[in-house]
């Protein structure tokens, strides 16, 4: 008897203390608590994107939301660094740990996040219409709905992936044009990439990629050249599989010249990213960089042009827009006080915020006429290049596993253009060959 | 085998306490044993993300592994690992084994150090090797180039990197089965030796003829072991490679966290992660067979 | 006599081979940026920098804590169930026994490629995720422990527990103040295995655990390794691997005997 009675006295501790271990560790007890006036307080917590700018553009902004909005407290928390953000936020959307507010929404996740019933369409408040109207013309809006006709994200800002140039770089090597097509930028290369130190090795580069095949790396490379030398084509057309054609084969090829004539280097840099130590001459990035380069290289002088297209390409250069969104996420008890702080973080003199701190473009129509941005672009003239580029921009096709599809063009752009051991053609049919699976895979 | 009294009878006989000894590890055994591999069965046939309902989708997950190349990629990938693992694992640690069973001074000291690799984390052996693989800068390199020879493209070349990862975890390994052939050379009878150098055998015929045999046991259970390990391959491709070059890496272990976690297939990953065990059980087996059939 | 030179000039190889590395990792920790790449032991310029860099950019002590508190968590609930379980079928009569032991002995075949997916999901399910308790629960028992322990008890003479019952001494009593005691040797051998399975797992954490706060300590290295800090630099890399290598050496400088007895007895790895 007296066993039993220790055993049972056992298992109630282990059962306190694992209840005990089992709490989420940190703060989110302020619920309830009385504001200074005797009004309940609210809490909602914000997930930005984990770069420093960000965190330092949301810090400001919620500490001037909290200042003003003594009943409607804002807890920022930056979403939790792993290998991406999507990862993260679909973990928590199967945890129910998601944040009232996100503002790193990627389109291209933005259909598992709905299957899922993780956001609310925010066409349910009824000053959405003229929120987003006030902010971005109707056609720009109308790209960001649903499949089911509603607004699931609140297009907040767009990166377009630019070519950087180094000026320095270029001008010891003789290089005087930016290049705008791929034998300019072989010419270019032919000249730039060399041994400057004269140990036998090359230490100068035309350009560098993460030879890893990591899916969003082709953000950067393949995705956005595909945009720009197909005038603006995504991978999908109507739904279906659409890019075993000569525009993709056309830049793998072009791609797997810059490794073959040691354009760029086939091994994984570690140490910091070449352009920052003027390693490479060029490099694919979007208007974060601009933040970037001042913050750790300040001394580097730098310009930046649209992408190389093939010889002979006519029209406006388009390229991808990297798009990132704001949503709300339907854990959350309070969508009307998150909406009310949606609408803060989009209004103009935050977005001139987002361009002062990030380098960030934001989603809107008169980021050239509007006379609040004006004296922005007087002090950072190259960021004229993206504002302008901004119309020329493509987002995400809304398909099931955009990420594996990625993934599968990773491994095919490391064969043939890395490595040199498949020919754009093959290399170019294996991927939409793995991609039509992955599609059938999810009917 | 025993009637309804019988059991009974035995119930009556047997201590109360036992059964609250065991308890624990029943309760553990349903949740984390028996549910577990209940539920992988059921997963086999859905498609899940865990976020959405499961769906039910019949055979679609095996029609996709037969149909998908890095399913063969990483099973192959992980018999290249295995084929240069297992021998050099067992050719440098029996060297280093008849170097250190003997009379000697410091001998602790020597295995103390050849066993350090073991205890550290994967994590650390990892960021070393690759501070010393590197192309340019790396300490292999380095000593190649600065005796004359060519640098070798470690971890940057299809047909190296497995290799070179083969060899770090032999290094991080090692350690382990030095002691084991240690205590293999130790349960050898010395009468063994003397009789053979009575009749006048030369050392290298001993060896042959008394010790290899005398270690057969030792071989097994490291190349049963290595197999084991082999197939859970993990954290050295992710952190290295990440399965590159040319998927060159990607180990049977990476393609199951990449599809469960990376690409949120959960049924799909399932079924890899069921198929995969099935084959490590069935290597294991032929293994044992083999070996035991050579002896 | 010339045949024993060249056996210490192999066997000295053998520590450049094996100890090289980590002396290598430890100095270079301390060399300023440019001269890691370098063979040399030696810089002028050493500093603690990297390490600076290390605890700004990571929580790394955070970290500590976590690595230190989950493993010594499940090593305590190993040798304690385990050895509760290893007695009873070592000493206890009851129904199943032999069901119990063979199960135990199969759990031990099970390839852990089969149960990891359906462990996290059910991790999920219970809420566990981003908690202490995915980190502990789902290692609180191992069949080689109990294994190990009913191997070991098996061999306590008879004689001494009927004693001891004839005294009136419950069986709690019996394992814990009377066997135990006795029990050293595989009571260290299962805690040094069970700490260092735990100390050195990622692949568990990194599938349970997504919230900094809470990540061991080599999950977070690995993920600071390859993960988004993309201002990594080396030196900062090779403190990190110090920070993560040196708990585990200089426990093992202390307990060497002890590890490489546990781990060959056992013939497993950690």
């Amino acid at each position: 008897m007296a066993l039993i009675l220790t055993t049972m006295r056992v298992c109630a501790l282990t059962a306190c203390v694992l209840g005990m271990l089992s709490m989420p560790w940190g703060c989110s007890g302020r619920q309830g608590a009385r504001a200074p006036g005797g009004g309940e307080i609210v809490e909602l917590t914000y997930w930005p994107a984990p770069n420093t700018q960000e965190i330092d553009l949301a810090d400001s902004l919620v500490r001037g939301w909290n200042a003003s909005h003594p009943l409607i407290h804002v807890r920022m928390q930056p979403i939790p660094v792993s290998q991406s953000s999507e990862e993260v936020l679909l973990a928590a959307i199967a945890g129910r740990t998601t944040p009232d507010v996100c503002s790193n929404i990627w389109p291209g996740a933005l259909h598992d996040y709905t299957v899922s019933g993780g956001l609310i369409p925010l066409d349910s408040f009824s000053d959405f219409d003229s929120v987003s109207l006030s902010r971005m013309p109707k056609d720009l809006l109308e790209s960001f709905r649903s499949g089911d006709g509603h607004y699931y994200q609140f297009p907040w800002k767009t990166n377009p992936v630019m070519m950087f140039y180094n000026l320095r770089l270029f001008r010891e090597a003789g290089v005087t044009e930016v290049p705008r097509t791929y034998s300019e930028y072989f010419a270019a290369g032919a000249k730039v990439s060399r041994d400057t130190s004269g140990d036998g090795q090359i230490d100068v580069w035309m350009g560098e990629r993460d030879v890893r095949p990591i899916w969003w790396q082709r953000l950067f490379d393949f995705y956005p050249f595909y945009i720009a030398a197909s005038g603006g084509k995504t991978l999908f057309t109507n739904g279906n599989v659409d890019f075993d054609n000569a525009e993709a084969r056309n830049v793998f090829a072009f791609f797997q010249e810059c490794y073959s004539r040691n354009f760029f280097p086939k091994t994984y840099f570690v140490g910091g990213d070449p352009f920052d130590l003027e390693k490479k001459a060029t490099h694919f990035a979007g208007p974060w960089e601009v933040a970037h380069l001042e913050k750790f290289v300040p001394s580097m002088r730098y310009g930046v042009a649209p992408l190389p297209v093939p010889d002979g390409h006519t029209g406006p250069v388009y390229t991808s827009g990297d798009y990132k969104n704001i949503a709300i996420f339907s854990t959350t008890t309070h969508p009307a006080e998150s909406w009310e702080f949606v609408k803060y973080l989009v209004s103009a003199e935050h977005d001139l915020m987002l361009l002062e701190i990030c380098n960030q473009i934001p989603v809107r129509g008169d980021l050239r006429s509007n006379r609040l941005f004006s004296d922005y672009f007087v002090r950072n003239p190259l960021m004229i290049h993206f504002a302008d580029q901004a119309p020329f921009t493509r987002g995400m096709d809304s398909a099931p596993d955009l990420k594996e599809i990625f993934d599968a063009i990773s491994q095919e752009y490391e064969g043939c253009a890395v490595y040199g051991r498949k020919s754009p053609a093959e290399a170019i049919h294996a991927a939409a060959l793995r991609t039509k699976s992955i599609v059938e895979w999810n009917q | 085998m025993s009637s309804p009294t019988n059991i009974f009878r035995r119930f009556k006989r047997s201590d109360r306490t036992a059964y609250v000894f065991v308890l624990p590890y029943l309760v553990y055994f349903a949740t984390f044993v028996a549910y577990p591999l209940l539920f992988s069965l059921i997963l086999m046939f859905h498609r899940w993300n865990i976020v959405t309902p499961m769906e039910w989708i019949g055979l679609k997950n095996f029609i996709r592994m037969f149909g998908d190349p890095l399913f063969f990629k990483s099973l192959v990938n992980t018999l290249v690992f295995l084929a240069i693992h297992i021998p050099l694992q067992i050719a440098v640690a029996l060297a280093i084994a008849l170097l250190l069973n003997a009379r000697l001074r410091f001998r602790s000291f020597f295995r103390a150090v050849y066993f350090m690799p073991v205890v550290v984390s994967g994590v650390v052996v990892t960021i070393l090797w690759q501070q010393m693989y590197l192309f340019d800068y790396g300490v292999f390199n380095s000593i190649l180039t600065s005796i004359g020879l060519p640098r070798v493209p470690w971890l940057v070349d299809p047909s190296f990197a497995m290799p070179s990862i083969a060899i770090m975890a032999t290094w991080k390994n090692v350690g382990i089965y030095i002691v084991l052939f240690l205590v293999g050379l130790q349960n050898i009878p010395g009468e063994l030796y003397e009789a053979a150098e009575l009749d006048g055998a030369a050392s290298a015929n001993q060896f042959l003829h008394i010790t290899l045999p005398m270690l057969n046991p030792t071989v097994i259970a490291i190349v049963v072991l290595s197999t084991i390990g082999g197939f859970s391959l993990f954290i050295e491709p992710y952190v290295l490679t990440g399965g590159g070059p040319m998927q060159s890496t990607l180990s049977g272990m990476l393609y199951i966290y990449n599809q469960a976690f990376y690409f949120n297939h959960m049924g799909y990953a399932a079924t890899l992660g069921i198929t995969f065990a099935l084959i490590v059980l069935s290597v294991v087996v032929i293994q044992r067979k083999l070996i035991e059939a050579e002896a | 006599m010339a045949a024993r030179t060249l056996k210490y000039i192999a066997l000295c190889v053998g520590l450049v081979v094996f100890g090289y590395p980590f002396i290598w990792m430890i100095v270079g920790s301390l060399k300023p940026e440019m001269e890691i790449g370098n063979l040399k032991l030696w810089s002028s310029l050493l500093s603690f920098n990297s390490y600076r860099a290390v605890f700004t950019k990571i929580p790394i002590a955070r970290a500590f804590f976590n690595s230190m508190f989950v493993s010594l968590s499940v090593t305590t609930l190993v040798v304690v169930l385990g050895s509760m379980v290893g007695y009873a079928l070592a000493k206890l009569r009851f129904v199943g026994k032999g069901v119990l032991y063979i199960l135990i002995l199969f759990t031990m075949m099970i390839p852990f490629q089969i149960t990891l997916i359906p462990q996290y999901v059910l991790m999920v399910k219970l809420g566990w995720t981003d908690t202490y308790l995915s980190l502990i629960v789902p290692s609180m028992m191992t069949g080689l422990s109990i294994v190990l322990f009913r191997q070991f008890f098996t061999s306590v003479p008879e004689a001494l527990l009927d004693a001891a019952r004839i005294d009136g001494c419950s069986e709690l009593y019996i394992l814990f103040r009377l066997i135990w005691p006795l029990s050293r040797p595989v009571i260290i051998t299962v805690a040094i295995l069970t700490f260092m399975a735990s100390w050195n797992d990622v692949l568990w954490p990194m599938i349970v655990v997504r919230d900094r706060s809470l990540m061991t300590m080599p999950q977070l290295v690995a993920i600071f390794v390859i993960g988004g800090e993309a201002e990594t630099q080396l030196g900062s890399l090779l403190a990190a691997a110090t920070l993560l290598a040196l708990p585990i050496i200089i426990a093992y400088s202390f307990f060497q005997r002890y590890f490489i007895e546990s781990m060959a007895s056992s013939g497993i790895k950690g």
